[in-house]
């Protein structure tokens, strides 16, 4: 039975996937086989949001470990060395680095199956897509609480801050860092730089400052306690954001979860979101997210 | 006594079924199109092909042995993205062809079972008869309904063709036990005209009363088909020997470490299936 699964795994994947037994998650007892199952089993709702934009990734080639025995894991822009043909790229130059840079797009399973299959536990996308990386299609809001505040707190930012972009005539969207925060994106028409798609959001951040106390819009008071930064700064050509669905290097495994607006509500808690969990979620939240993309009133 | 014999056979029957369990999934869904007339049906597979399946096992321990790929001039084993497929052109020529090539020729479903013609059920010669689907009805029962009653009334049978994954059938729509099935048929290159084997040549005529006695001897032996009459022996004979070496030395094949893959297949077939769908 067994050779016969390994068999037909092989006439369905171009991806030969290695050491499936290794253990990746030593708390959540959760090994390298599983982590890939979830990659397949979340890649219709993860595919879609992550087509034609050039990725980033952080790689775990042993796992979760603990942090005291140092880095276990190393990000990577650049397309490895032996990434098969068949693995789109899409190249943009690096004015810092004074290079190319390959990057990875993931427009079929294979690749995501192949990205799992390298142990990129963590994969990242930018606010634009390859057609052009200039002009971002997504606004991004990291809703971020600084402890004693939590992910309770973050919600009810995350409310507040819905209903001002609501009012605006938008469609945000939201879903759990995986870590202590929240992530709210809005699809918009990519007609405007990074400069002013960034200026924009921190105007909403300055104004929702002024509305709840709680909130911080400015870099300098991030690290104040209990305060929750609503982080403009990301908004910048090849930042990025974890993709929808991407695992995290948490204990317990956590995902970065799409939520539906009506989960997001005080209690909100990260563990509840996990590598068993999340699969089993039946809801779509982020399904129509590109059919809601609205014009940029400045 | 004659009653006692009926009464065993019906419970027998009521344990034992003599047909294959039912499948609870549909493998393919689309619509039966007649002209300007559409009816929503799911595809059920109908026919197993059970008997008796041995696994290889290597003979000093036991444990099972697997194909590789081998390439015959490196003498090597290769891995599976090293491989292409070849036409023989002539001998030992080939053109190669990568799965994307092949991908963009090969037929699109179009999710309908396209019938042009109604013909007579028995004109079909099972020689043609490839593999028979059951097809519920999706949705409305209705059209079904009456498409299954009109061919039961007149004993004709749809004739058309359906795509199923990869290749395009002729097929034909008929109906089984009051539910309506497909058959999928082969194509006249696959099927031999017996009138090319040579040895067969010109038969004599035989001579009258030779025949008049044949005939008789067809109708002395003539009734009813009844499929229940065939036993599988060579299975039973089989379960027979599974039985008898059970209470003696058994084989348990070692857990191999890759345990995983059970739930990763499945995983990745029911993706590939959700994808398809969101195409």
């Amino acid at each position: 039975m067994l050779e016969e699964d390994l068999k037909e795994i092989e006439a369905l994947t171009k991806v030969k996937l290695k050491n499936l037994d290794k253990c990746f998650y030593p708390d959540a007892d959760v090994t390298k086989g599983q982590v890939i199952e979830y990659y397949i089993k979340m890649a219709p709702k993860i595919l879609p949001v992550i087509a034609n934009r050039p990725l980033v990734l952080t790689r775990y080639p042993d796992g979760i470990k603990d942090v005291k025995l140092g880095k276990t894991s190393f990000f990577e822009k650049n397309a490895p060395e032996g990434t098969p043909d068949w693995v789109k790229r899409h190249t943009i130059y690096s004015p810092t680095s004074k290079r190319d840079v390959h990057y990875i797009v993931c427009n079929d399973l294979d690749t995501l199956i192949w990205l799992a299959n390298l142990a990129a536990l963590e994969i990242h996308m930018p606010f634009a897509t390859t057609e052009d990386v200039d002009r971002p299609d997504l606004l991004f809001f990291d809703v971020d609480p600084e402890p004693p505040a939590t992910l309770s707190d973050a919600a009810g930012v995350a409310l507040l801050l819905r209903d001002n972009l609501r009012e605006m005539g938008m469609t945000p969207y939201v879903k759990t860092s995986g870590k202590k925060g929240l992530h709210v994106v809005i699809p918009i028409v990519p007609e405007y730089s990074f400069d002013v798609v960034r200026n924009f959001v921190h105007k909403v951040g300055i104004a929702l400052a002024k509305q709840n106390d709680l909130v911080v819009s400015e870099f300098k008071d991030t690290k104040k306690p209990g305060k929750v930064f609503a982080d403009y700064l990301q908004n910048s050509p090849m930042r990025t954001m974890v993709i929808p669905y991407s695992l995290r290097p948490t204990a317990e495994a956590t995902v970065s979860t799409p939520l539906e607006w009506s989960e997001v509500k005080k209690g909100l808690n990260p563990s509840d979101y996990t590598l068993n969990s999340v699969p089993k979620r039946r809801v779509n939240p982020w399904k129509d997210i590109f059919e809601n993309r609205c014009h940029l009133e400045i | 006594m004659e009653q006692e014999h009926e009464q065993e056979t019906s419970e027998q029957q009521s344990t034992e079924k003599a047909s294959a369990p039912a499948p609870s999934r549909s493998i393919w869904s689309g619509s039966i199109t007649i002209g300007l007339v559409n009816v929503p049906v799911k595809l059920y597979s109908m026919i197993y092909d059970k008997g008796i399946t041995f696994h290889f096992l290597h003979k000093t321990d036991g444990q099972p042995v697997k194909y590789v790929k081998m390439c015959t001039k490196e003498d090597k084993i290769i891995p599976w993205n090293e491989v292409v497929r070849g036409y023989e052109v002539a001998k030992n020529e080939y053109i190669t062809f990568d799965k994307k090539e092949l991908d963009a020729v090969k037929p699109e479903s179009d999710k309908r079972i396209r019938i042009s013609k109604f013909v007579d059920y028995f004109s079909v010669d099972p020689v043609y008869f490839d593999r028979t689907y059951a097809l519920l009805p999706d949705k409305s029962k209705d059209a079904y309904s009456l498409l299954l009653k009109a061919l039961e009334r007149t004993n004709k049978a749809g004739a058309g063709r359906i795509t199923l994954r990869t290749k395009e059938y002729p097929a034909l729509l008929h109906t089984y036990k009051g539910a309506l099935v497909l058959t999928t048929l082969r194509y006249a290159y696959d099927v031999v005209d017996p009138r090319d084997f040579e040895k067969l040549g010109k038969l004599e005529e035989p001579q009258k009363a030779e025949l008049d006695l044949a005939v008789k001897i067809v109708s002395d032996l003539s009734g009813d088909f009844d499929i229940t009459e065939f036993q599988d022996t060579y299975m039973q004979r089989i379960q027979k020997l599974v039985e008898e070496k059970l209470k003696g030395e058994k084989i348990t094949v070692e857990k191999a470490p890759e345990v995983e893959a059970k739930g990763l297949m499945v995983a990745l077939r029911e993706t590939l299936k959700q994808l398809e769908q969101q195409k």
